[in-house]
């Protein structure tokens, strides 16, 4: 029986990253995941539109919570920034009656949708190993993704009651994840560390300092390739790493991908892109 | 037993002080309320004339307590009516048919749970119902207690325990006795050294086999590394109980900041966490990877580092300074009282204010911030939630507001933070730290009225949203960047990293036509100009109308 969730795709795959939503595609139909489009559903505010307006955020994230109840479904999505700020968002509804009913009241109001708090929201990471398993992930893998790799989770699910079984402090769900596709994770520290994605426009030599901290981090450790769980900090993680050698003098090429496109390579699909990336990873270096 | 001829003090002394008089306190916990409830009603069954014996739930032998003539369940309920983590493997044990029947043992519950929740209490409820259903006698009706549990409980368990101590060993409750147990109890001295009368015991654990690996740093030759022990240390010991035994048994010259079990400056990172080490039990803080456990110390991130795992705190010592005025108080009203005119406070004001800057460690809250080690000149959020609840709190002077704010929205302030959530994820702290800092932040962006590039990017983001649904990354650097810092993106390389994104990502060239209606946008990695919106689009318009008519 196919595994069935509403799917929210996070704030970048519809706009500076196509390439999540190519291979999560592919990749629900490898696993027999059955998505549901949550077509209403509006950006998670990625942590700013709080900083503005916290109830207006909540108003928003909890009319996607109502969308995915109205569909008997719980949320999946592949980035780490919502999956965490949804939980959050979630969370403090479910556990103030008082807000939940003034939020309640002004979807009703404006949208004539009611939200009960009975759904869920779950990242793809802890879905595939909680859910799906990883024995079944492992004979899925067709391509040996045979590469030392650092797995970012980010720090924005690592939170009580967002990651799934994995610990908050200490996960083990990527590595083991990238094992079982032939992959050799490495052991670091920057895994779960912000690369400052939220700041990128307002404090960006800090940003700068953050994310070529761990991406050096990854490679003095040996890694050929960051994976991140994280669409949002993917785009500091690849498009600004020149930038951030620059400003640091720290040497920070390194291929980056999201963890879409490494099930989905592991999985067979886009052969011509997994070879242009071991090209980037063989030659190029970035 | 004046029946028996003996004065009856003497009699009731002899009563309990004879037999079994061994009290089981179970419990099942998730975030450890329950079980620090179970270790103070443990302790203070001592003068009761009881031996409290606190279990953990999980790997419990259930069929025990057959012989068990006094049994106390503490147990919460973990989400929509769940058993806790550590009970449900007993919880599933005790409804098979497995189960030994409870003739002969009496009982009291204690339920901890959030009247938030729809299904209040439910797990305390099911092993309520559970033991009587097995043949238990219940000694006091069980109590539901909500989140604010101390003072119910604590009452609750001066009913419990006279109760279960009127039990003999052979299971008989003497109901006439209670009274003059509890007269007894009174002149007893244990348990009223505590903070709140309770002290908390120790609950021993077996020795568990550790791989510790341990942060070094020698300033002398400005080298770092790692050492390892494989050690085999009771888990009950505290974090740092573990590192004084390393200290004295293995490596003397290790160096860590030792001081009282809850000193702030203790602060470590063990496996990621960040935690005062006497506070921190051993066994909470061991990962499991496979069949080993580890234990991985560091000194805390953010701060410079001395030795080993001390980090120098004067550097945050030095930002806590700079963030002047401490406390200038307002002329305000008071009330006359014996002791001369005292100023007044309501009740929630004063909770507010004090859970605004509700942490334990100074250190601990300052190195959750990722930023901090990066950030030059940043105070951190340790100094900001202070500073917010100096500027929050109502005796400040008016003037001293402003200068407060000052600090605030300072390119020091909170806006140099670039990323709360790290803040957010940790523990340490109460969650209205982290509250109060998005608050403080909310602040600063709304006194410059939405000017700066924080202030733009959050005006900007909370519009495109608005507009579409979506966010429009290309109205964000249009409009926060502006043309020049476009133009630094152009000559710093990330203009061509994100055009050239289809080299990387195997993408199309123009994956739109947007992108060649308005080019460069859509190319590679380049967000698109205009966004579709989402269905139902004048529903998000709506909330935003009703909730903030400001975007």
């Amino acid at each position: 029986m196919p595994l069935k969730y509403a799917y929210h795709p996070g704030n970048v795959a519809h706009s500076g990253s196509p390439e999540v939503a190519d291979t999560m595609d592919a990749v629900a139909r490898n696993l027999g995941l059955e998505l549901t489009p949550l077509e209403g559903a509006t950006s998670c505010g990625a942590g700013i539109i709080k900083q503005a307006n916290q109830r207006l955020q909540l108003a928003l994230n909890a009319r996607t919570f109502a969308m995915s109840e109205s569909l008997g479904l719980e949320i999946l999505t592949p980035c780490a920034a919502t999956a965490g700020n949804l939980k959050q968002d979630l969370e403090k509804l479910r556990s103030d009656n008082i807000l939940m009913k003034e939020i309640n009241d002004v979807l009703i109001k404006t949208c004539g949708m009611e939200f009960t708090g009975n759904t869920e929201v779950h990242h793809l990471l802890h879905v595939l190993v909680d859910e799906i398993g990883l024995d079944k992930v492992e004979k899925l893998a067709v391509n040996k993704f045979d590469f030392r790799v650092a797995p970012y989770y980010s720090p924005y699910f690592q939170m009580e009651g967002a990651c799934g079984g994995d610990s908050v402090n200490d996960p083990e769900y990527f590595e083991q994840l990238v094992q079982s596709l032939g992959g050799r994770p490495i052991e670091w520290e920057g895994r779960v560390l912000s690369v400052g994605a939220p700041g990128i426009f307002s404090e960006e030599p800090t940003v700068l300092r953050q994310s070529a901290a761990v991406i050096s981090e990854a490679k003095e450790e040996g890694a050929d390739i960051i994976v991140s769980a994280c669409n949002l900090s993917h785009s500091i993680l690849d498009i600004y790493q020149g930038k951030a050698s620059r400003a640091t003098g720290i040497i920070t090429n390194i291929p980056v991908i999201h963890l879409t496109e490494l099930l989905s390579f592991a999985f067979g699909n886009h052969n011509t892109r997994f070879a242009q990336l071991r090209t980037r990873i063989a030659v190029i270096g970035d | 037993m004046s029946e028996d001829g003996g004065s009856a003090e003497g009699g009731l002394e002899d009563f309990l002080n004879s037999g079994d008089r061994s009290l089981e306190v179970l419990f099942g916990s998730q975030s450890g309320n329950a079980e620090g409830l179970a270790s103070k009603i443990a302790k203070i069954a001592k003068s009761y004339g009881l031996q409290g014996n606190v279990h953990d739930m999980d790997g419990f032998d259930f069929n025990s307590l057959s012989s068990k003539k006094r049994v106390i369940i503490v147990c919460s309920t973990w989400g929509e009516g769940e058993q806790p983590d550590n009970a449900e493997e007993l919880w599933k044990f005790a409804n098979s048919g497995a189960a030994t029947r409870l003739e002969g043992t009496h009982f009291a519950v204690c339920a901890l749970g959030d009247t938030s929740y729809e299904l209040f209490c439910e797990s305390g409820k099911e092993w309520d119902g559970l033991f009587e259903k097995l043949g238990a006698t219940r000694i006091v009706e069980r109590i539901d207690c909500d989140v604010d549990y101390d003072a119910p409980a604590s009452e609750w368990t001066l009913k419990a325990l006279p109760a279960l101590a009127a039990v003999d060993s052979t299971g008989q409750f003497f109901e006439d006795m209670v009274d003059d147990i509890v007269q007894f109890a009174s002149g007893s001295s244990v348990g009223a050294g505590g903070e709140d009368g309770f002290t908390v015991p120790v609950i021993e654990a077996e020795p568990i086999q550790v791989e510790i690996s341990i942060f070094r740093f020698d300033p002398s030759d400005n080298t770092t590394g790692r050492d390892s022990w494989a050690c085999s240390i009771p888990g009950h010991l505290s974090v740092l109980e573990a590192l004084r035994a390393i200290k004295e048994t293995h490596d003397g010259t290790l160096s860590f900041r030792d001081g009282n079990d809850d000193d702030p400056t203790t602060a470590i990172s063990v496996n990621g966490r960040l935690i005062i080490p006497g506070r921190a039990r051993l066994d909470s803080v061991v990962t499991s990877r496979g069949d080993s456990m580890k234990l991985r110390i560091d000194p805390i991130p953010g701060s410079e580092v001395i030795r080993d795992l001390i980090v120098d705190h004067w550097a945050l010592e030095r930002k806590r300074e700079s963030s002047r005025p401490w406390m200038v108080a307002a002329t305000r009203e008071g009330i006359q009282t014996p002791q001369g005119v005292f100023g007044s406070m309501n009740q929630s004001t004063a909770l507010r204010i004090h859970s605004l800057a509700d942490y334990d460690s100074a250190p601990l809250l300052h190195s959750s911030s990722d930023a901090v080690p990066y950030a030059n000149g940043f105070l951190g959020p340790a100094v900001l939630a202070s500073t917010w609840a100096r500027r929050n709190d109502p005796r400040t002077a008016p003037e001293r507001v402003v200068e407060l704010d000052a600090i605030l929205g300072s390119s020091n302030g909170i806006k140099a933070e670039t990323d709360l959530a790290p803040i957010f994820r940790r523990k340490g702290y109460s969650k209205s730290v982290s509250e109060g800092l998005l608050e403080a932040r909310t602040s600063a962006i709304e006194n410059d009225s939405f000017n700066g590039k924080l202030g733009k990017h959050v005006w900007w983001y909370c519009w495109t949203v608005k507009s579409s649904g979506k966010v429009n990354d290309t109205v964000l650097y249009r409009q926060v960047l502006g043309p020049i810092g476009l133009l630094g993106n152009l000559f710093s390389g990330v203009t061509a990293r994100m055009f050239l994104g289809f080299t990387r990502t195997g993408g199309n060239v123009l994956n739109s036509l947007q992108g060649m209606v308005a080019p460069p946008a859509g190319i590679g990695k380049m967000p698109r100009q205009l966004n579709s919106s989402v269905a139902n689009h004048h529903q998000v318009i709506a909330i935003y109308n009703e909730m903030d008519g400001r975007f």
